[in-house]
This record gives C-alpha cells, structure tokens and sequence, in this order.
C-alpha cells in the first residue's frame, strides 16, 4: 500500500512517500515559514525521488495539530484537495503522535511526553508509552493547551522516567532542566517527521483503523479563534 | 469555441466559493457559501474563524460546483484558478492549498489570480459583448478604485482611497446606527424611507483628482447624531449613503471624461447598492455612454469571475508555478 504523508503542523514542512516495507522518499524544508509555497513542490518531489505517481498513492496521511494555525490550514486544505481529486481516504494523525512515535522509535524504553510551542506562550502536549495499539502508542494523557511554567508537573506527574521531545520541549528546556525523571530530546525529534507520520498511518490503516470521509477531517486547534483580538487585526488589513 | 473548463475556487474574504466556467465565457456552476451568519455578530470578519469556515465549506462546495456543471470526466476540468490575494491570509491559504492540490490530483494547470482583477472580469461574464475602454468603479469592503480598462489585462490605476473603503463606512455607520452586519445591504434598506438632503455630510476630496476619503464621513454622521439624537434614523442613513454615492459618481464622471472611455463599469460589493446603480445609470445615460451595472450575484464575490480571468490568464499567459504563495496584499498590475 502506497501512502503519501503530509506535514506542516510545525515549522517543518515536507512529504514522504512510503510503501511501507523501507522504500519511498521523504522532503523537507525547515525553518523558512513559507508553508504553502513548499508544500507542493515538496510532494512534487518525494513522489518524482521515490518514482512514484500521485495516482498510486493509496492512502493519505495528514498531521492535524495541535502546532501552527497557518501551518495546518495549508496541510489540511492540501490533503483534502488530493483526496477530493484522487477520490481516496485520509488518515488523520496528530503532531503529538508523530513526535511520540519517533522518540519510541529511536529506542527510548519510557515514556515520552510530545511537547508542540503553540506561539503566544502556551504549549500543546500529550504524554505516552509503547503499547499495542495500532502504530504501537499507548495514550497516557490526550492533547491539551498548557503555560510552559505548567510543563514540569504535566510531563512526568508520577514520576516515571520520561523523555519530553518536540519544539515545544526545546524551547522551554528550563521548565524542564529541574525535574529529574525528564530528559529532554536534542532537535532530531523536534518536528514531526513526514515519514514516521506516513508510516504511523499506514500502521494503522493495516490495523483495521477506518479511514474517514473529508467532511470529519478537521485540524486539532486547541485553542478557539480569538474573535475580538483578530478582529481589530482585522479592521487595519481589510478584506476584498 | 474550443478550450478547456475551469475550475475557479475563491476564499479571500468570507464567502467560500467554487465555479466551473465554460469557453465564451459561460458560466456552467456557480456556488457560492457565505458565511455571513458566522460573522455577524462581531460586526466584522473575524479573520480565524474565517479561515476555519472555508477548511469546512470548501471540499463540498468544490463538489457541488463541479456536479452541478456535469463536470464528470477525467479531469473533470483542465484548469484550476484560484483567488491568489488580495484578502485575509489564513483564508487565501485555504483555496490556494486545495486548488494547488487538485490541480496536482488531476494533472492540469494552476492559476494564481488576482483578486482584483477577478472583480473586473465579472462584468464580462454578464455583458460578454463589452467594448473597451471602461473605467471601472471597484468598491467593496476593502477596496474603492477607479480604473481605466484599456482592454482586458491592461488597466491604469486613476485613483482609490487614502483610508477607510467604501463598504467600510457602510458598515461602520451601520455598526454606529444600530442597523447590524453587514452594513451596505441594511443602509440601503432604511435610507429608501429617508430623506436624503436632511442632512449635509461632507464630501471628501470631491473637487479635484480621482482619491476618495471616507474616514471623516462617520465621524461626521456620529456628530451629527449628537447634536441632534432625535434625528430620524432612516434620513441619516439617506444623507450618509448620497455622501458616499455622489463622490464615487462624481469621481467616475470625471474618469470617464479625462479617458474618453465608452463607459462606466460597477465592480464589487458595493456596487449591489441600489442609488449607486441608480445614480450611475443615470450619468451614463445623460452623456450617451454604455452602463455596465452587472447583477447582484457578480458584485459579490464569486467564483465565477476568479475561473474567467485565470482562463484568459491561461489564454494569454502561462499557468502558475506550485510554489506560488498567498499575497493579503497584492496589487493589480497596472501598465505605467
Ligand atoms: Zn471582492
């Protein structure tokens, strides 16, 4: 099974291509906050590198957030527009899943605390542990909006030793340096990578986990759109 | 007539939008989801539940458009246009990132299209005989220009406003007079019972050249309003609304007198307002020129007008590169 997996939820922006036994290829532009202008040449790319046409892909993989509100609406809009185009299915994963994979991936044995920077001094995170469910995660605590000054207590609340990952846990490393189970994660695991996220998905599609239709594919916010602060933004940009 | 059909997608501002055009040009489907329900209450666009609501709307928007055009082949189009900017960010990424990805999906050209220009199309798709040049009076909630349309893809840039746009002080004077969101539709309404000369409400910049200014104008009416709070609403709104709609006649009076132009063109959302239509055609008849006044569905903003300037950008130019970004401000090309 063919999967393409689209990630922009954080700073990083990509796509990977992956058949799901090692082979594909995997894109990726950090750091220029240009989302919607890397995103298609970037699924461009990994499907001309892995020699793979659009029309093989089979499944769609998306991450839905938590992470940047710009980021998320170019990724979704872009999943949905393929899917509508293909007429295949989706497969929602968020950010703090892909993060989660990868740290358990690479072989810690704990549990892992996903921490996404949510910008304006708050944090997204979710904590959890290798387990049998589908893609191998198990949820120890669901997404949630927190301060980084919270991180500390949220991260390992009982104590066990925890490995915290992510942009968000790289910035608030402080919050994080005093509490002795923690280890933070060095920037290798700071953004969602499109590959894991791709075979995430592919875990799970393989597991039975239903794929959904495109009116049920919607971004992870976290956070309501704050009507009156954007709308005196509003009043100074104007609209067509 | 040959060539391809063209999907048009527009998510500037707070309608969400899809429409298949056919060669001619002639409009197959026309799809239109507003959401100024969503809006209302905050009196104004809010721009991140805008963006949210276009996430949500456009895919069966884009499906409806698409079925109800009997567009079923594959592709069902061979282009894709989409509204590149001007308008709020979070909502152009919307329609760019799908319309980039059906294109790719469907393996056919991608068309950035100016917003603005889009407006200027739309007359076209109602009066597909049209001689140039027009000057066109562009007056939305975020634009008021006049332009001279040498012919298509050739315009010049006469004059716009220095501050507030014109369907901006119809909702701002709404908002004050209590009449609610959005405020062009609502001040229309209460002015016909109005008398238009109660009140005498500056003109702004009237005189000379082709700028508009309309920012003084509600400080004028909440003034006005204090001074006399017994005042009949219905010939505020009136005096407000034959301030705002005399600059804009007068300036494109003056237009088409300085360009010899064959004729005056509404474009935009406020060109829906029924003294500015009336007004308008009034002039152009007085000098024996065409009016061109295109139907309530094409001064709001549409699809259809976005799929006829990328098919004549397809026409005359070339498809759009996949790395093209949104732009909440871009301009028109103007020549000179
Ligand atoms: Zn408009």
């Amino acid at each position: 099974m063919i999967v393409l997996g689209i990630e922009s939820a954080t700073e990083l922006v990509g796509a990977a291509v992956s058949d799901g036994e090692g082979g594909g290829a995997e894109v990726t532009v950090a750091g220029r906050r240009r989302h919607a202008e890397c995103l298609a040449p970037a699924i461009e790319q990994a499907l001309a590198l892995s020699g793979r046409q659009l029309r093989e892909v089979e499944v769609l993989a998306v991450d839905l957030g938590p992470g940047l509100f710009t980021g998320l609406r170019v990724g979704v809009a872009t999943a949905k527009g393929l899917a509508q185009g293909l007429g295949i299915e989706v497969v929602g994963v968020t950010s703090l899943e892909v993060l989660a994979a990868a740290a358990l991936d690479a072989g810690w044995p704990g549990e892992v605390a996903a921490v996404v920077d949510g910008r304006r001094g708050e944090v997204f995170v979710a904590r959890y542990r290798r387990g049998p469910g589908p893609g191998g995660l198990a949820e120890l605590s669901p997404p949630a909006r927190a301060r980084p000054e919270d991180l500390a207590e949220l991260a390992a609340p009982d104590g066990q030793a925890t490995l915290a990952c992510g942009d968000g846990a790289l910035r608030y490393r402080e919050a994080l340096a005093g509490v002795a189970p923690v280890v933070v994660a060095g920037p290798t695991l700071a953004a969602p990578s499109p590959s894991v996220l791709a075979d995430l998905a592919l875990a799970r599609r393989s597991a039975g986990c239903p794929a959904v239709g495109l009116e049920a594919v919607v971004p992870v916010y976290l956070r309501d759109a704050d009507a009156r602060i954007n709308w005196t933004q509003r009043e100074a940009t104007g609209g067509g | 007539m040959s060539g391809p059909l063209v999907l048009g997608i527009e998510t500037s501002c707070d309608e969400t939008a899809a429409a298949v055009l056919a060669p001619g040009p002639r409009v197959l489907a026309s799809v239109v989801s507003s959401q100024v329900d969503l809006h209302a209450r905050f009196g104004g666009v809010v721009p991140e539940l805008a963006g949210r609501a276009h996430l949500e709307l456009l895919a069966p928007v884009v499906a409806e458009a698409l079925e109800r055009a009997g567009a079923v082949g594959h592709p069902p189009v061979g282009a894709v246009a989409v509204t590149s900017g001007p308008g709020l960010m979070g909502s152009l990424l919307v329609g760019l990132s799908h319309a980039k990805a059906l294109a790719m999906a469907w393996g056919v050209p991608f068309i950035g299209v100016n917003h603005l220009e889009g407006h200027l199309f739309a007359s076209l798709l109602d009066h597909p005989d049209l001689e140039w040049p027009l000057v066109v009076l562009l007056v939305s909630g975020g634009h008021t220009m006049v332009v001279a349309v040498e012919g298509l893809g050739r315009y010049r840039l006469l004059g716009q406003t220095i501050d507030d746009a014109a369907g901006e002080a119809f909702d701002k004077v709404a908002r004050f007079l209590g009449l609610g969101y959005p405020g062009g539709p609502a001040i229309d309404r209460v002015a016909r019972d109005g008398d238009p000369t109660a009140f005498a409400f500056p003109r702004a910049l009237a005189d000379h050249g082709f700028d508009f200014s309309f920012s003084g104008l509600k400080t004028a009416v909440v003034r006005a309003v204090e001074r006399a709070p017994e005042a009949n609403t219905a010939d505020v709104a009136a005096s407000f609304q034959e301030a705002v709609v005399d600059v804009l006649v007068t300036k494109a009076v003056r237009a088409l007198e300085a360009s010899g132009a064959r004729g005056i063109c509404l474009a935009g959302g406020v060109a829906a307002n029924s003294q500015l239509r009336a007004r308008v055609e009034q002039a152009c008849a007085e000098r024996g020129v065409a009016a061109l006044v295109p139907s309530l569905a094409m001064c709001t903003d549409n699809a259809a007008m976005i799929a006829a300037a990328g098919q004549w950008r397809l026409e005359h130019g070339a498809p759009s590169p996949l790395d093209l970004g949104a732009d909440p401000n871009l301009e028109l090309a103007f020549a000179r």
